[in-house]
């Protein structure tokens, strides 16, 4: 192909683009389905690759937040341990001024028949 | 022009138009090559890479690695002792946005900045209440005059307090106009504070003891990772498409240790020798009869000089290798009786006015014969007031000819190596038997009554709780299971190191004698214990280093007479159905005093038995109801 043919095929090309003809005139119409089906299935892939993102984010923030909570839980477990001791209980009472101590004898069970 | 002719200038042509392609190709080329060594050139000496470059760059993926969050250290009974939550440390970049503000040339965002930081002094003031608002702000403002980029705030804090932190004033803005860095590290946390923090232990770098160590592998758990790419709104997910592995939480371990035994040991033998600035330190193993499971140990003792506090710094249960006095008089006696020697506790042995060839006289012997006027003592008498004289006597007479038939007892009673424990490190006895360099004609009467032969407290506590077992000896173990999210993994059942030390009616027959000590012998402060307890005291001396003696001879004393006693009390309770089996051990620094095992460690005993009788419901009053009530809502309906 020459040079001067090439640029009289673009320009036609162009004008074809620019008329709306150009698909028609490459005969392109009887594949109109296969075009629309191939557009679709693009679209959908972006979208779903989108949603995709999407969830991920949202993973990752519960993850940040299930560990917050599972630090919360571990400070506070800690925390309500530490007067879960004999010797906390006795130190509190002593602070609150009660007379009651830790047990001396043990308890009394009274068992159902 | 003939056909031949104008072939020639067709070929002419064609050849002086592949010359000027030709032509230009070359120059191009060469061109190309100039400006390629032109660039080289240029990267060389002056390039510079721009950021939007860099930007091309850049890997759209990046690797994340997950670390796991380390197992639990659980009491008996399900209560933490051990767990891990990260702690947070706060600094501030003071000059945040400082040169912004300058270039704009507007000095109002900049007062604005101020105002906002003297807020945020006040409210770090409130927060933690350990500096002043005005030395906050000084801090600040002054970190802003002179540049300072990680001023500190405040550090190791939890996560409540840091949420709040990050909605004070100017904080609330962020990082790049608040100027707040939070750094993450994760810490181990211990609710009990000192309790069994020995057995418990740590893992820091090198650093590495007591379960934390052991268990180690477990704890850890397996770390993860997973790339994570950016989405076009600039948020990190993780890559799919990419190979990840999943981090792997550490594995909870569930101790035998009883959190409110541990409490009350804790508390009765600090009791004893807190005030008491002559005693280095203080130990108690509480195992339990049946299984060997150990429900407390107790590791105090204070630094080089008397005046540092009371803490678990070392492990002396598991390492304090030494002899251990009287309290060994009961392998003797055992071996006796269960090799028919000793037929009855009655069976009395003449007082020789206490003296054994080769061996120092006992005075104590002289004592009972003035008090008594007898020329005899019985088995049982000598064991009550732990005579040294009696265990020497038997020791040589029925095992002299054949000393090894009672180190093969000591070595059945597995006191003679460092039988395999839950935590590493159990010291390794030492024992002097014949052949080794060690032994010499006194050794047998020695190791008869306590010395001579080196073991650690968990080997005398293990002994004595075969014992109470009637013979079987448990190996004492420290953890019950492995478990992951409540479910249990893999569950440690007990075990025997030695299933018959002796029999029963041997067990029975020492079981009497150590009655014996508690009703009428050195014991006797625990006599009027809740629980029936039964066992032995021990006074031994402890072999003084070369430094401590100070050039004199005597091996347990420097040359101004001081000693280093330990003072032991061994037994278990209730007497007759044993529960547990108990010790306590209080060591002494250097001193002119002497510390028997009759005294603190006893008063520690009973104050330990009388409150596990009220706590623990096995001793509990059980009430059967006689009768019936009437259901009331019956009568009234009618």
């Amino acid at each position: 192909m020459s040079v001067k043919s090439f640029f009289l095929s673009l320009r036609n090309i162009i004008r074809a683009i620019i008329s709306g003809e150009f698909l028609l005139r490459i005969r392109v119409d009887k594949y109109y389905m296969h075009i629309m089906y191939l557009f679709l299935l693009m679209w959908a892939t972006i979208l779903l690759s989108l949603q995709v993102d999407k969830t991920l984010a949202r993973v990752g923030d519960n993850k940040v937040a299930l560990e917050r909570l599972r630090i919360h839980h571990a400070e506070k477990e800690a925390a309500l341990v530490k007067l879960h001791s004999a010797s906390a209980a006795e130190i509190r009472l002593k602070q609150l001024g009660s007379e009651a101590t830790l047990p001396s004898e043990p308890a009394t069970i009274v068992k159902s028949k | 022009m003939t056909k031949r002719q104008s072939e020639i200038k067709d070929n002419i042509e064609n050849r002086d138009r592949i010359h000027v392609v030709m032509f230009f190709l070359s120059y191009f080329f060469m061109a190309l090559s100039v400006m390629i060594l032109v660039w080289i050139v240029k990267i060389q000496v002056s390039y510079s890479v721009d950021d939007r470059v860099i930007g091309l760059f850049r890997p759209t993926e990046q690797k994340h690695i997950e670390t796991p969050v380390r197992g639990r250290i659980l009491a008996t009974d399900g209560r933490p002792m051990a767990i891990s939550a990260p702690l947070y440390d706060i600094y501030m970049d003071c000059t945040v946005r400082k040169q912004d503000y300058r270039d704009s040339g507007k000095d109002s965002l900049e007062r604005v900045w101020r105002a906002k930081a003297r807020d945020l002094a006040t409210y770090l003031s409130n927060e933690f209440r350990d500096k002043s608002a005005d030395a906050y702000a000084k801090a600040i403002l002054e970190g802003r005059d002179k540049g300072a980029r990680y001023l500190r705030i405040q550090r190791n804090i939890d996560l409540s307090t840091l949420q709040r932190v990050r909605t004070f004033p100017l904080f609330k803005e962020g990082p790049y106009t608040g100027g707040i860095i939070v750094e993450e590290h994760e810490e181990r946390i211990y609710p009990y504070d000192s309790l069994a923090r020995r057995v418990i232990g740590y893992v820091k770098e090198q650093n590495r003891i007591g379960l934390e160590s052991s268990f180690d592998s477990e704890l850890h758990g397996r770390e993860g990772y997973e790339w994570r790419r950016v989405t076009d709104n600039k948020r990190w997910i993780r890559d799919l498409d990419s190979a990840s592995v999943k981090v792997q939480n550490g594995n909870d371990i569930r101790t035998t240790l009883n959190v409110d035994f541990q409490d009350i040991a804790d508390k009765a033998l600090r009791n004893q020798i807190n005030a008491n600035e002559d005693i280095r330190a203080g130990i108690c193993i509480i195992m339990e009869a049946k299984t060997g499971a150990i429900r407390a140990m107790v590791n105090l003792s204070r630094g080089e000089t008397p005046q540092t506090t009371l803490w678990e710094r070392e492990n002396l249960v598991l390492r304090e290798v030494g002899e251990q006095g009287s309290v060994m008089k009961t392998v003797t006696l055992l071996s006796l009786v269960e090799d028919g020697y000793v037929q009855s506790l009655e069976q009395t042995i003449p007082t020789n006015n206490g003296f054994v060839p080769n061996y120092r006289q006992d005075v104590h012997i002289l004592d009972y014969q003035r008090e008594t006027g007898r020329r005899e003592i019985s088995v049982m008498h000598g064991f009550e007031i732990s005579s040294n004289y009696v265990f020497t006597y038997l020791a040589e007479n029925y095992y002299g000819k054949q000393p090894q038939e009672m180190f093969d007892h000591i070595y059945s009673y597995r006191l003679g190596e460092a039988f395999d424990f839950d935590i590493t490190g159990l010291g390794k006895p030492v024992v002097n038997r014949p052949g080794t360099p060690g032994w010499s004609k006194t050794t047998l009467g020695t190791t008869a009554y306590g010395y001579g032969l080196s073991v650690t407290p968990l080997h005398v506590a293990t002994f004595y709780n075969g014992i109470a077992n009637k013979g079987r000896m448990m190996k004492p173990y420290l953890v019950e299971s492995i478990e992951k999210d409540g479910k249990v993994l893999r569950r440690f059942v007990p075990s025997a190191l030695n299933e018959s030390i002796c029999s029963a009616a041997t067990a029975d027959t020492v079981t009497r004698a150590l009655k014996a000590v508690v009703n009428t012998g050195t014991a006797t402060r625990l006599k009027s214990a809740k629980l029936q307890v039964c066992g032995k005291t021990g006074t031994a001396q402890v072999v003084l280093t070369p430094q401590e003696r100070k050039g004199s001879a005597d091996p347990y004393h420097d040359t101004m007479g001081r000693k280093k006693n330990q003072g032991t009390f061994v037994g278990f309770f209730p007497a007759d159905d044993p529960k547990y089996t108990i010790l306590v051990t209080v060591y002494s620094y250097l001193s002119g005093k002497s510390f028997y095992g009759g005294t603190m460690p006893a008063l520690a005993v009973r104050e330990i038995v009388d409150k596990i009788y009220a706590l623990d419901g096995d001793w509990a009053e059980v009430l059967h109801p006689v009768a019936t009530v009437p259901d009331m809502k019956k009568t009234t309906e009618k």
